[in-house]
């Protein structure tokens, strides 16, 4: 019974967003009238549309850079004997713990606007600082799906059939490390779409990402925002359904 | 491995976005008209609205770990004796709230409890007090949305493998289930009550997207001042309440980490 309440309270905050968007009017206990209005109102906004753009832009940027730089670090750190790899995966659980995200703001917008690192305007500064809140979650990942294969027999098998590190990486490793490489993407991608708060003061007034719209919005007009709310929603769900797929094949 | 090399991106990574602007963060805290000084840290301990909000956020850590420890143990107990295929389903419940939007679980929130919530309507209707949302109450009762997930997904594992053996072997020595709970279950427990609490704890520090979605820049807390300070360009007094909180929190995971030495 207690555990059935316990679903309920983590199913209706999702669920009601969904349910608000899609209802006419929703003032007594049930909601009533269907409607897509609040979806088509989102859909043909001047400001929503490039918001949406520069999001997944930023998204698939962040990805991008985890993927590049994190499947070499987690596999390097993974592979390496001795005290130093299990010592630097160590530090990747702790870091995201010791240090909270919030410190990322003030800690980017002083080391990133000045030499010899000055990056002029937000767009980078925001890429990075959703790349970096990700790349623990994502060598996170990574890491579990390593320790699923067997790498050093994989690596030696390559290795004696003559398969140098480039054609390794490209044929051996990253075949059977995909599905991991895929999930942590996704966890990155959510993560990085939905991203409001260090965004808020990265961003300044020129990189205005859906979930700042929608921060707007939660004051102003509660239907356009309850259809922003239920597609981020659906992104996240999607992501992690898709993570869900992954590891069961 | 001549394969070491394949580090260093991942190290130019970590030293590029994490430590130097830490270190940067540390040298504005400790720097006043480009000399080095106390002067931020003197003005955080010495100003009541600055104590407050580390008070406040202390307390809140605390007393939201121990409601996600408490809900937490008995959730993942509940979950490890489902059936394979359900358990599957519920564990990947409990990834969503981690990666979903502060915003959207402020959103779903406001709909069930603000002022005119669903939840709130059948409270009055019941004759019964509302709960408001926008107070410290409200803050305490959203935020396991988050965290009982996480703390059951941490001891997972753990349970589910001390659970079967245990629990029959001290029910055939005749242990009755509170005993079994106490002297048994529990203390093998202990090292996974203690990696979620400490998870739990950390993120409870830092916890503010949600906090300024419902309730704006209301709430004293240490996160939120940082906000706010960030936000009117002071960054050096964020700096120092930045710092201030990093090693409040550094302190608690290893009081954390000496309970588990202790025990073993």
């Amino acid at each position: 019974m207690a555990f059935i309440l316990f679903l309920a309270y983590l199913l209706l905050p999702m669920l009601a967003p969904v349910v608000y968007s899609f209802s006419r009017v929703w003032t007594g206990l049930l909601p009533q009238g269907f409607t897509f209005a609040w979806y088509h109102r989102v859909l043909t906004d001047p400001a929503y549309v490039p918001a949406a753009r520069l999001s997944l832009t930023i998204a698939a940027l962040a990805v991008l850079i985890n993927v590049l730089v994190g499947v070499p670090t987690a596999y390097a750190s993974y592979t390496w004997r001795g005290r130093l790899g299990p010592a630097f995966r160590r530090l990747m659980q702790v870091l995201p713990l010791v240090v909270p995200p919030i410190i990322l703001a003030p800690g980017f917008l002083i080391a990133f606007n000045r030499p010899p690192f000055a990056l002029s305007g937000s767009f980078w500064l925001v890429v990075f600082g959703h790349t970096a809140l990700g790349f623990p979650f994502f060598l996170r990942t990574v890491y579990a799906g390593l320790s699923g294969i067997d790498v050093t027999l994989l690596n030696e098998a390559a290795q004696v059939s003559g398969a140098r590190l480039l054609a390794r990486l490209r044929y051996v490793l990253v075949p059977n490390l995909l599905p991991s490489i895929l999930s942590g993407s996704l966890v990155v991608f959510a993560i990085s779409m939905g991203e409001f708060e260090i965004t808020s003061l990265l961003a300044g007034f020129g990189t205005i990402t859906l979930p700042l719209l929608l921060f707007q919005s939660l004051r102003e007009d509660f239907r356009v925002a309850s259809a922003v709310a239920s597609l981020l929603l659906y992104t996240t769900l999607v992501a992690l359904l898709g993570l869900s797929l992954l590891r069961r094949r | 491995m001549r394969e070491r090399w394949l580090i260093l991106p991942g190290v130019g990574f970590l030293l590029f976005f994490f430590g130097y602007p830490f270190l940067t963060l540390l040298q504005e805290s400790l720097t006043s008209s480009g000399h080095l000084s106390f002067v931020h840290y003197m003005r955080a301990l010495s100003s009541p609205l600055d104590l407050e909000a580390w008070r406040n956020t202390i307390l809140f850590a605390l007393g939201s770990t121990l409601l996600a420890v408490l809900g937490g143990i008995f959730i993942a107990y509940w979950v490890a004796q489902l059936p394979l295929a359900l358990k599957r389903v519920i564990l990947s419940l409990f990834a969503i709230p981690v990666s979903l939007s502060g915003l959207v679980v402020a959103f779903g929130f406001i709909v069930l409890l603000g002022r005119n919530g669903i939840l709130n309507q059948i409270l009055a209707d019941l004759g019964l007090p509302p709960l408001n949302l926008f107070s410290w109450a409200g803050l305490i009762s959203v935020f396991p949305f988050y965290n009982i997930p996480l703390f059951s997904l941490t001891l997972a594992p753990l349970i589910e493998q001390k659970v079967g053996e245990l629990m029959e072997a001290a029910r055939a020595s005749g242990a009755r289930p509170l005993q079994a709970w106490r002297y048994v279950l529990l203390p093998s427990l202990l090292p996974g009550i203690l990696a979620g609490a400490s998870i739990v704890f950390a993120g409870m520090m830092g916890a503010f997207g949600t906090t300024l979605a419902l309730t704006g820049l209301n709430k004293n807390l240490l996160s939120i001042q940082i906000y706010a300070l960030v936000s009117n360009f002071e960054l050096s007094k964020a700096s120092a309440l930045g710092v201030i909180l990093v090693l409040t929190t550094g302190f608690g995971l290893y009081l954390l980490t000496r309970i588990e030495r202790r025990q073993a």
